[in-house]
């Protein structure tokens, strides 16, 4: 209760939806966090320079020695944060949080299922649910249409509620349940032949998935022009997969990536152009506005995309967004169409919590707050293009097509 | 044959040698030459779509590379590929209707006997409704369609009528020519709605001009000269500022036309727009082809008067037939939609032959002379585009794009380059 209140004062818009979501997840997240961080290593002081790369001696010698009051991190505590990121941020966290989904009654667990899904790495999360609720079709006793419907709606709802925070996830669990309404019987005088079909149409939408990234792909390859310069945020599979088909098409850019913290998503995907021969250069979060100029354009994925044409991704990306804005750069968005989510966030509170927790490398004290949410809201203003399975779409497209998908 | 041969091999010259000028010729020209040769094309009996939409397909790929900056002509062939489609698939709906009676008891014994090759059994009404689907740029429903319906019916869309009705081979004949000439009704509607957009457009000119309104415009555009006489006579009063668009100096024209029809006109260079915007009430102009995000290719000075009516809050306003709409994203437009003219518009050669010397040092001369022929408006910078079906939103364009154009048709190149 206390906290609630002390933490009421910081809030400016009490959103309802927040607050409906504050009172299924506990906060302490945040403060667990930063209390159960290793202790700094003694070798932090030695070498305030982590950078596996040392520059030249044009260090200045000023920063060195802020550097070294602030304790900053190793080169081997580096490497084994690194080693321990492996894995979405918001879904992990949730998964230490809320309660594990107690399985159903019935011996096929819908969870279960999910979760063997999920761990395919190429496997978005999205497609992982809707293979987990074409397990349940196949596993149905259900004779009519009525209670495949119900069945699938139970599975679809304990699916969202074991991670609340994803947008993809719920965004496919939707779609599927919206498809399934859609195929209603009058289509199919047989219910067994409505089922194969259904099935059918699960599996095809997990191969799908792959595709998408292709598509994606190829109809970016356009815009990478020789001799351009490319800013990515974040660890996105989608702009990873754009990045590598134009690698393939021997076109000559460079990628600038962001660090990404606290993911170190930037040194992932350092790590993996640096193995298809990119020229690729780490920038620090805050490097972005002063590398700004030297930007072509900026590459991001997202987590999920909203009605309004904004998208919802990592930390930072709205942070960059309006860098580039300002600076007459293109935002380009790389995502999936079953990333289409019926939200409408106004303002970045209106987001439902993603916390996860942060280790700065040395103790904070408890006073002190930190903000660990996980993800921002980008609006569509920002944004210039968004390239989806669906085609090339300005913003204001993506509204349309839910509409349509939705009507 | 031969004869529909050598008129595509003369277009095809023409549009290379760049004799054909403005999008609308450009745009009526190929529409002809598409009819005749859909008129004259031969087609087999099944798969009469197909047929037509390859061999349009062909003539196409050849015209949009004999002049890719002139988008007017990709623009006519995915239309008239579009008509093709839509009139097959209308023809099959009509031919199902009258089948579906007699063709429900034949689904019925074939649902029980399961899927032959990779097409479950639907009912016609799903055949159509998937086939309809297909005409409009892929939706999330039409992904959660699945993959058959999506690859099977736009390949032939007829083949979706074959497999249902089975007794058909009477009706085929007939169909034929009936397809041929409904498609040649269409290609001719297409014709005559591009010889008539300014008309079109010059209607809404009184909602948009008011009275003792200061108009600037740049170059010359034949449907800006017909937008301002529509409102001219009825009875507005207003003042037109022309921004004389050099090196061609055509707004020198425009003028002399808008004085012709008794309009207060004032000439300025192009130059004088930044000094006298703050004096304008709007600024409408002419475009030589608007792309699918709502960005506009048009004559070169136009994206600094953009830049200029942005600054003063003033609205730009483009005028655009729907020939002009382009179905494509454009990435780096000022460099692969532009056309470098002759620097003889801008200089004249033989004051500085000095200059252009190639003899002298390296072999490269000093002077460059650049001359491009068109500008590219980021979609922010207007306020409203003035099709023929009314007045717009840049971030519309896709709805009419997608009305008028289907998602196949983008990559007008042959099948085997648009391998997923």
């Amino acid at each position: 209760m206390k906290e609630q209140t002390t933490r009421a004062m910081w809030w400016r818009s009490p959103s309802f939806i927040l607050d409906n979501r504050q009172q299924a997840q506990p906060y302490d997240t945040a403060r667990g966090g930063a209390l159960s961080i290793p202790p700094p290593p003694s070798t932090a002081m030695a070498d305030p320079n982590p950078n596996p790369n040392p520059l030249t001696d044009k260090i200045s010698a000023y920063y060195q020695t802020r550097a070294a009051h602030h304790g900053v991190v190793s080169s081997d505590w580096l490497a084994q944060a690194q080693a321990a990121v492996g894995h979405i941020p918001d879904v992990d966290d949730d998964a230490a949080n809320s309660d594990q989904g107690a399985p159903p009654g019935e011996p096929f667990s819908v969870i279960d299922e999910f979760n063997n899904w999920r761990k395919q790495p190429d496997l978005a999360e999205a497609v992982a649910a809707i293979r987990a609720l074409a397990a349940v079709i196949r596993n149905s006793q259900a004779t009519t249409m009525m209670e495949l419907e119900i069945e699938l709606k139970k599975a679809s709802d304990s699916l969202k509620s074991w991670d609340t925070t994803s947008i993809s996830l719920t965004a496919g669990c939707d779609l599927f349940m919206r498809y399934v309404t859609r195929t209603s019987a009058l289509e199919y005088e047989d219910f067994n032949s409505a089922k194969t079909r259904l099935i059918e149409r699960a599996e095809k939408f997990g191969e799908i998935s792959y595709k998408a990234r292709k598509i994606i792909a190829m109809l970016s390859q356009d815009f990478i022009f020789d001799g351009c310069t490319i800013l990515v945020h974040g660890f996105s599979r989608v702009v990873l997969e754009v990045l590598k088909m134009a690698a393939q098409n021997k076109k000559l850019f460079r990628v600038f990536c962001t660090e990404g913290r606290p993911d170190r998503t930037g040194l992932r995907l350092s790590n993996e152009l640096a193995k298809l021969d990119v020229p690729v250069k780490l920038l620090i979060d805050s490097a972005v506005a002063y590398s700004m100029d030297e930007v072509d354009m900026v590459f991001v994925g997202a987590d999920g995309v909203v009605e309004s044409g904004g998208i919802i991704n990592m930390m930072g990306t709205y942070q960059i967004a309006l860098v580039a804005h300002s600076m007459n750069k293109p935002v380009y968005v790389a995502a999936e169409s079953y990333k289409f989510a019926r939200l409408y966030p106004l303002d970045q509170k209106d987001l439902g919590p993603a916390l996860r927790p942060i280790e700065f490398g040395v103790p904070i004290p408890l006073k002190v707050e930190v903000e660990t949410s996980a993800r921002d809201y980008t609006p569509p203003q920002y944004l210039t293009l968004l390239f989806t399975d669906l085609g090339v779409l300005t913003p204001s497209v993506v509204s349309d097509e839910l509409i349509q998908l939705y009507l | 044959m031969p004869d529909v041969q050598a008129l595509v091999n003369e277009f095809l010259n023409k549009l290379k040698k760049r004799k054909i000028e403005g999008s609308q010729a450009t745009a009526k020209q190929t529409a002809e030459l598409l009819r005749s040769v859909i008129s004259q094309q031969r087609v087999p009996r099944t798969n009469q779509a197909g047929a037509l939409i390859d061999a349009v397909r062909a003539i196409g790929e050849q015209l949009i590379v004999a002049n890719p900056i002139e988008l007017a002509v990709g623009n006519i062939v995915r239309r008239v590929l579009h008509i093709i489609r839509e009139e097959d698939l209308s023809l099959t709906t009509a031919a199902v209707a009258e089948l579906n009676l007699s063709t429900v008891s034949d689904d019925d014994d074939d649902g029980g006997g399961g899927d032959q090759d990779d097409r479950p059994v639907l009912s016609a009404a799903a055949v159509a409704a998937a086939a309809r689907n297909t005409l409009r740029p892929p939706s999330l429903q039409m992904l959660l369609e699945g993959a058959p319906d999506f690859v099977a019916v736009p390949r032939s869309s007829s083949s979706g009528g074959d497999s249902e009705g089975k007794s058909k081979s009477m009706d085929r004949n007939s169909r034929t020519r009936k397809l041929k000439h409904d498609i040649i009704e269409a290609v001719n509607e297409l014709i005559q709605d591009i010889t008539t957009c300014h008309e079109l457009i010059a209607e809404q000119a009184v909602e948009h001009i008011h009275q003792n309104e200061v108009i600037l415009t740049l170059g010359s555009s034949k449907t800006v000269l017909e937008f301002l006489c529509a409102a001219k006579e009825k009875k507005r009063s207003f003042r037109v500022f022309v921004a004389e668009g050099a090196p061609r100096y055509q707004g020198h024209l425009l003028a002399k036309e808008l004085v012709a029809r008794g309009l207060q006109t004032t000439l300025i260079t192009d130059s004088a727009v930044f000094a006298m915007i703050s004096r304008v009430n709007m600024v409408i102009v002419g475009s030589h082809a608007v792309m699918a995000n709502g960005g506009v290719i048009a004559p070169v000075g136009m994206n600094m008067v953009a830049l200029a009516a942005q600054k003063h809050a003033v609205p730009f306003v483009v005028l655009a037939g729907s020939h002009k709409l382009c179905p494509l994203y454009p990435h780096n437009p000022e460099v692969l939609l532009n056309e470098l003219r002759s620097p003889s518009e801008l200089l004249d050669f033989g004051e500085f032959s000095d200059c252009l010397d190639f003899g002298s040092g390296d072999g490269s001369p000093l002077l460059h002379v650049v001359n491009p022929t068109f500008d590219y408006v980021p979609p922010k910078a207007v306020s409203l585009f003035i099709t023929d079906t009314g007045g717009h939103n840049p971030s519309y364009m896709y709805r009419l794009i997608a009305d008028y154009y289907s998602a196949d048709d983008l990559v007008v190149q042959r099948r085997h380059a648009a391998g997923n």
